[in-house]
């Protein structure tokens, strides 16, 4: 059986976002890389499970996520290597205010609830519908809506409160907030 | 317009402003990793796969893809993709 070379470019396509959003769910840059690829194989060994037609995106990502999911469960106890792998991966970053405030934030995503932050990345990020994102992680698109509302309060708390030593969170909370819209 | 910080004191709802600005910023952390594009090692792999899939049932090259077993896979539960989310097992402990 040949795979068709629109199965394999799609996945390929998928790819640089497969990897966001692994980065994104497990905080570590060399295990996210790992969990695409185990992606990829699983995809490749169930290929005949896909239906053509059907969102390849959507369906790589649900792979990714479960598998995450029962390597996180395994690796409950074990501490995150949240700061180390990502200040990692940025350092390449040309902008550096940019480097400090994604460091700050993905501190701050890594502190969610892994259904909300999930459900965040998938709607706010990846750019799934509502119903995508409650098809990838099998639970009601209510779910999803109402994950998504609480991983944004949160955020907005962690990123206030985490600065509130040194300045205040009226002045932080607006300084990290505010930089979103000067790119 | 309400301040940040009654926003944040509240706990409520945020502003569509802060909205806007949280989704803002993860849009572009996320965007970050997209631009590193694909590396070379997925692209290799994919044309590793494609190869022996190409190839038959041979067996594949010594440390590449192939080890993974096939059997079947409990992890598939993306197989009714597209024909809604109803199908799916319930996720517990989604409830938090």
């Amino acid at each position: 059986m040949t795979m068709r070379p629109s199965v394999r470019d799609a996945m390929l396509a998928a790819v640089p976002s497969l990897r966001a959003f692994a980065i994104s769910l497990c905080g570590n840059v060399d295990r996210a890389d790992d969990l695409v690829q185990e992606t990829l194989l699983r995809a490749m060994a169930n290929i005949d499970s896909f239906q053509p037609g059907t969102n390849m995106s959507a369906w790589l990502f649900t792979i990714l996520r479960n598998l995450f999911r029962s390597e996180y469960r395994k690796r409950r106890r074990e501490v995150e290597d949240t700061d180390g792998s990502y200040a990692e991966s940025l350092k390449s970053h040309p902008e550096q205010h940019s480097r400090v405030e994604f460091q700050e934030f993905r501190v701050a995503l890594a502190k969610l609830p892994a259904d909300q932050r999930e459900a965040l990345i998938l709607v706010g990020a990846s750019g799934f519908s509502y119903e995508e994102a409650a098809a990838i992680c099998a639970c009601a698109v209510g779910t999803i809506k109402s994950r998504v509302n609480r991983a944004r309060t949160r955020l907005a708390e962690l990123l206030s409160i985490d600065s509130a030593d040194d300045f205040g969170p009226d002045h932080t909370t607006r300084a990290i907030l505010s930089a979103g819209g000067r790119g | 317009m309400q301040s940040h910080a009654a926003m944040t004191k509240t706990g409520g709802r945020l502003s569509r402003e802060d909205q806007r600005r949280l989704g803002d910023i993860l849009q572009r952390v996320y965007d970050d990793v997209v631009r590193q594009g694909v590396p070379d090692r997925f692209r290799n792999l994919l044309d590793e796969l494609d190869d022996q899939k190409k190839g038959g049932e041979k067996p594949a090259s010594p440390g590449s893809a192939q080890a993974r077993e096939s059997k079947p896979d409990e992890l598939m539960e993306a197989r009714g993709f597209g024909q809604g989310a109803k199908s799916f097992p319930q996720d517990k402990g989604s409830s938090s």
